[in-house]
C-alpha cells in the first residue's frame, strides 16, 4: 500500500510560520509523500516562500508541488519555485517526478493549471487575442500534464498522480458558485489524466468545493484545499503493483 | 421603467457596488484573500468562508466594516484547520 499525503491553498505569510510544522512533522508516521497543490503564499512573494520552504524543510518524507495562481501575483515564479527546490522539494511544471519510499516508486506529474471551464460550459479558442491566449494558455498545461504523464508510464512506477492547482473535473467544485467553475479548472486537464493515464488526481483551489470526486474516464479526484479537508493535510491510501 | 416615488441609488452610494469595491481590495490587500464570500442579507453583508490566520480574518473584517460604514457586518469566517488526521481514505 502506498500512503499519499496532500494539502493545497495553505496560503502562507509572515504571520503563518510553524502553524502546519507540528502536523507536518507527523507525516513519516502515516505517509509516504507530501503533495503540495499551490497557492503555498498569498501573493507569491520570495518572503513567503520562505516560510513555506522553513515549513517543508527536513520532513522526512519526499514533498511534490506545483504552484498556484497566488504562487504567481508577484510574476516572481522562478524565484519561487527556486526556494522550494532549495528546502527539497520538487515543483512541477509540465514535469514529472519519482519518488521512493520503502522500494515503491511513486510518479507525480504536475502543473498549476489553468481555467476555461468544463465540457458544454467552456471558453472557446475564438475572436479576441485575450481570449485565443486564455484556452491555449490551459491547452499548453493540460499537454505538459498529458506528456509528464506518459513519461511516468515508461519509468516503472508503482502509482501514478496527476497533481494541478486548478479542477480537471467540476464534481470538486460542487459548494462554489456555479458562476465562476470557468475561472477554477477545465476540462483539458481531465482529459489529459484519462488519456496519459493515472491512479489519482489532486487539486486545490475550489476552497468552497468539495473534496471527492472522479473524471469522466474514471480516474479519482480529490480537491485537498485546506478550507475543504479542514485538516494540515488528508491521507490516502493506494494499492501498490503488488496490491 | 422608473418609480417615481423611490429615487434611484446613486452609483457611490449602492451597495452591490460596494461590495464588489471591497471585494477587489480584499484580493489586492496583504492577506490576498479571494476565498471569502460576501453576500447581501437585505442592508448587511455576511461574510462567509476559510482564512489562514487569525490576523487575516482581524484584518478582513475590519476592512469590511471600513468600507462598507453605515451597513451593518457580520462575520462567519472560519480559520483554516491545522491539525493532521488520524486516519487515511482507502482508494485499494
Amino acid at each position: 500500500m502506498i500512503r499519499v499525503a496532500a494539502v493545497g491553498d495553505i496560503h502562507m505569510g509572515p504571520d503563518s510560520q510553524g502553524t502546519l510544522r507540528p502536523s507536518f512533522e507527523k507525516l513519516p508516521e502515516c505517509a509516504d509523500v507530501l503533495l503540495l497543490a499551490g497557492d503555498l503564499t498569498r501573493h507569491g512573494t520570495p518572503e513567503e516562500a520562505a516560510v513555506v520552504a522553513r515549513e517543508i524543510k527536513d520532513l522526512g518524507v519526499p514533498v511534490v508541488a506545483v504552484l498556484g495562481n497566488h504562487d504567481h501575483h508577484d510574476e516572481r515564479p522562478e524565484e519561487v519555485t527556486a526556494i522550494l527546490r532549495d528546502a527539497g522539494a520538487h515543483v512541477l511544471e509540465g514535469q514529472a517526478a519519482v519518488v521512493t519510499s520503502d522500494g515503491a516508486r511513486i510518479g507525480v506529474a504536475g502543473t498549476k493549471g489553468f481555467g476555461g471551464g468544463f465540457v458544454g460550459r467552456c471558453a472557446g479558442e475564438f475572436g479576441e487575442p485575450l481570449m485565443k491566449e486564455f484556452v491555449r494558455y490551459t491547452r499548453r498545461c493540460a499537454d505538459g500534464l498529458h506528456g509528464a504523464l506518459k513519461d511516468l508510464e515508461e519509468w516503472n512506477c508503482d502509482v501514478r498522480i496527476a497533481l494541478t492547482h486548478f479542477s480537471p473535473v467540476p464534481d470538486t467544485l460542487a459548494g462554489e458558485p456555479p458562476e465562476i467553475y470557468p475561472f477554477l479548472g477545465s476540462y483539458l486537464l481531465a482529459e489529459a489524466i484519462d488519456t496519459g493515464g493515472a491512479d489519482l488526481a489532486v487539486h486545490g483551489h475550489a476552497h468552497a468545493g468539495t473534496e471527492h470526486g472522479m473524471t469522466s474516464g474514471g480516474v479519482r479526484v480529490r480537491n485537498v484545499a485546506q478550507p475543504v479537508i479542514g485538516q494540515a493535510f488528508h491521507v490516502y491510501h493506494l494499492p501498490g503493483r503488488s496490491g | 421603467m422608473t418609480d417615481a416615488s423611490s429615487p434611484l441609488t446613486p452609483a457611490a452610494e449602492n451597495l452591490d457596488y460596494r461590495v464588489a469595491h471591497l471585494a477587489e481590495h480584499l484580493a489586492s490587500g496583504d492577506c490576498g484573500e479571494l476565498g471569502v464570500r460576501l453576500e447581501l442579507r437585505g442592508d448587511t453583508v455576511l461574510l462567509t468562508g476559510t482564512v489562514p490566520s487569525t490576523q487575516c480574518r482581524d484584518d478582513i473584517l475590519r476592512t469590511a466594516r471600513e468600507e462598507l460604514a453605515g451597513h451593518p457586518v457580520h462575520s462567519d469566517l472560519l480559520i483554516a484547520g491545522t491539525t493532521s488526521p488520524d486516519h487515511g481514505e482507502d482508494l485499494t
